[in-house]
């Protein structure tokens, strides 16, 4: 434990930005030291009613929890979602930290899970025309905008053949629940390409079951390159300023046609000063300040 | 204005030559205060309290009757965000903070313009450098911080408030209805379409030359003239606008930030004047207000968010609908 406790402090020592080799690195270490005293086994039971007539019915042995408290809270994956990061504007901070509180008020009642675009996500809503009804929509999450209490994600799966879509708001009070059915992320941030590619990459079962993922480590990136649809396009994705890495272009479009496109490139902006915004600082605040609230 | 601050230019200078003024009427009538200057720097020693006790209390406090106007606020435009009805309908809300609000000058009904008293009222503190003297000197007298903005509000008589009073964002109630003014963001010189709303011409089918351009500028022969106000291009925005009628969904005692409905004009960080609505379809929402405002000072307590009451809470568990 001595060691692991030193581990620990040197990782904490450590710039940021290799922090990611740092928690592997961290990992490897304690399972190689600990190989048997990896995992304190504790069993939640659940007893049900046993019917006094009629033949008992069989109750399968209940399933062990597994926790591991050998993982201490430090390398538990660290995700503050995007809406709480404020737009780099002359606004007055009171009103992003006046939002902040609202923000996490419906959070400590709504649980909204931690997801990225390219991540498969089933919501609830109750219908504003029919009391007491539920409306479940399954589909992968194409993009995430907005900031403060106004923040959306728009969902995108194929239903009898029709590609839907739809923009939710994250702290709308008819938003009933959030859950995430396989998290990863995907190559690009936005994948609003996948409305010209083709149907088979949108389309995801409604009674998916839940994919099992890690609290800790890293989000898995899917490299899926998605084949498109013959051109034209509803946006010329092949532009550099799509930035699009998930496409297989070289299955749709001709070498001349890449050159071509690498005219509209804009190979300064990588160094335009005046659109650098750096939040590292201002998420850690941030972060800390949200995961105090929700604990209170 | 000038006239004012020429006067207060002359009161300034004889306070430093030491010499006595002779101060005419209404002269008289601009100090709210009763000791005379003479020549010597008098030393206040009156303070909110011996006025209260004193019999004839020239700031008393009356309760509100129909018909009665009373002050507003001056407020920072903050922002805006979505707020949610507990039917689940989406509305946006603008965010007014009422920073440093006081009010500062008095004038009753003949100092100002015979029918009704006025109230000045300053909000948002600023530095005292590099500013007249004159303006300053309006501050020095109520005791308060120089402020960014001052605007007048006509008030009923029954309504008056006695300068240095703060003025916080409990004065509005949530469900209550607002007009607010403020300076709408400039746009420089604009064209016909743009600043007017005008159609403009066609792309294509011939047109030469002629697709932003507002056409004829009226009638033919006969006036053989074109008439005074015809919309034209020029510069556009930068004027003072009233958005009237908005609700205030809910007020944050703890920030002093207002909620109100829809847009209001301005860009962010902006100076806003804010008072009770004048519409007459709003005025019974606007019944028994905090008259003549709200005093932190009293007895009354009340919580650090205020909601109206279609207005759904954060913090409520989703059992609506």
């Amino acid at each position: 434990m001595f060691l692991v406790h030193t581990l620990l402090c040197q990782r904490s020592n450590m710039a940021a930005c290799t922090r990611r080799t740092r928690q592997m690195l961290g990992l490897l270490r304690i399972l190689r030291n600990f190989p048997q005293n990896e995992r304190l086994l504790s069993t939640s039971v659940l007893r049900h009613n046993v019917a006094s007539d009629g033949p008992p019915k069989f109750t399968p042995p209940s399933k062990p929890v597994i926790i591991d408290k050998t993982q201490k809270e430090a390398s538990l994956r660290r995700f503050l979602s995007p809406e709480f990061i404020p737009p780099r504007q002359r606004t007055n901070t009171v009103k992003f930290s006046v939002e902040r509180k609202d923000m996490i008020q419906r959070r400590k009642v709504l649980n909204i899970p931690e997801f990225y675009a390219g991540s498969i996500v089933a919501v609830t809503m109750t219908d504003p025309h029919v009391n007491g009804s539920l409306n479940r929509f399954v589909g992968i999450c194409i993009q995430r905008s907005g900031k403060g209490l106004g923040a959306t994600f728009k969902l995108r799966n194929v239903v009898d053949g029709q590609g839907v879509e739809i923009c939710y708001e994250l702290y709308s009070p008819r938003m009933r629940k959030i859950e995430v059915l396989k998290l990863e992320k995907r190559l690009d941030d936005n994948l609003m390409y996948l409305r010209d590619a083709l149907p088979e990459y949108s389309t995801f079962d409604f009674d998916m079951q839940p994919v099992h993922y890690e609290i800790t480590g890293d989000v898995p990136v899917n490299p899926l390159k998605v084949k498109m649809r013959p051109k034209p396009w509803s946006k010329r994705w092949e532009r550099p300023k799509f930035n699009i890495k998930g496409i297989r272009f070289d299955l749709c479009l001709t070498p001349e046609m890449m050159e071509h496109a690498q005219k509209w490139a804009e190979p300064w902006r990588p160094y335009d000063m005046l659109k650098e915004y750096d939040t590292s600082s201002l998420e850690e605040q941030i972060f800390k300040e949200v995961q105090e609230n929700l604990r209170k | 204005m000038t006239a004012l601050t020429c006067r207060f230019i002359k009161l300034a200078d004889s306070l430093l030559r030491r010499a006595p003024v002779t101060v005419s009427r209404a002269g008289a009538a601009l100090q709210s205060r009763a000791p005379i200057i003479q020549g010597i720097r008098t030393h206040r020693t009156n303070t909110w309290w011996d006025e209260h006790l004193t019999e004839d209390n020239p700031w008393p406090r009356h309760e509100w009757v129909e018909g009665s106007r009373r002050v507003g606020l001056v407020a920072v435009k903050l922002g805006m965000m979505p707020v949610w009805t507990k039917s689940g309908e989406r509305q946006v809300v603008t965010m007014l903070q009422v920073q440093d609000c006081h009010v500062v000058k008095h004038l009753s009904k003949e100092e100002y313009d015979g029918h009704t008293a006025a109230l000045i009222v300053g909000g948002k503190n600023v530095s005292p450098f590099h500013r007249p003297e004159g303006y300053l000197e309006v501050f020095r007298n109520a005791g308060v911080p120089p402020k960014q903005k001052l605007t007048t509000f006509c008030v009923s008589d029954n309504a008056i408030i006695k300068p240095g009073t703060p003025l916080y964002a409990a004065h509005f109630r949530p469900g209550q209805y607002v007009d607010v003014t403020a300076k709408t963001i400039g746009k420089g010189f604009q064209g016909v379409m743009k600043r007017w709303g005008f159609k403009g011409q066609p792309a294509s089918h011939g047109q030469t030359k002629t697709h932003r351009r507002p056409g004829s500028l009226g009638p033919g022969g006969d006036p053989a003239k074109v008439f005074k106000g015809k919309k034209m291009p020029g510069r556009m925005g930068n004027i003072y606008d009233t958005t009237h009628g908005l609700k205030v969904w809910r007020v944050n005692t703890k920030y002093n930030i207002l909620y109100v409905n829809g847009s209001v004009p301005g860009h962010r960080n902006c100076l806003v004047k804010v008072r009770d609505s004048i519409l007459p379809t709003r005025l019974e929402n606007n019944k028994n207000p905090p008259f003549p405002t709200f005093f932190a000072d009293g007895d009354e307590e009340i919580p650090e968010d205020l909601y109206d009451q279609d207005m759904f809470q954060f913090g409520e568990p989703m059992s609506f609908i």
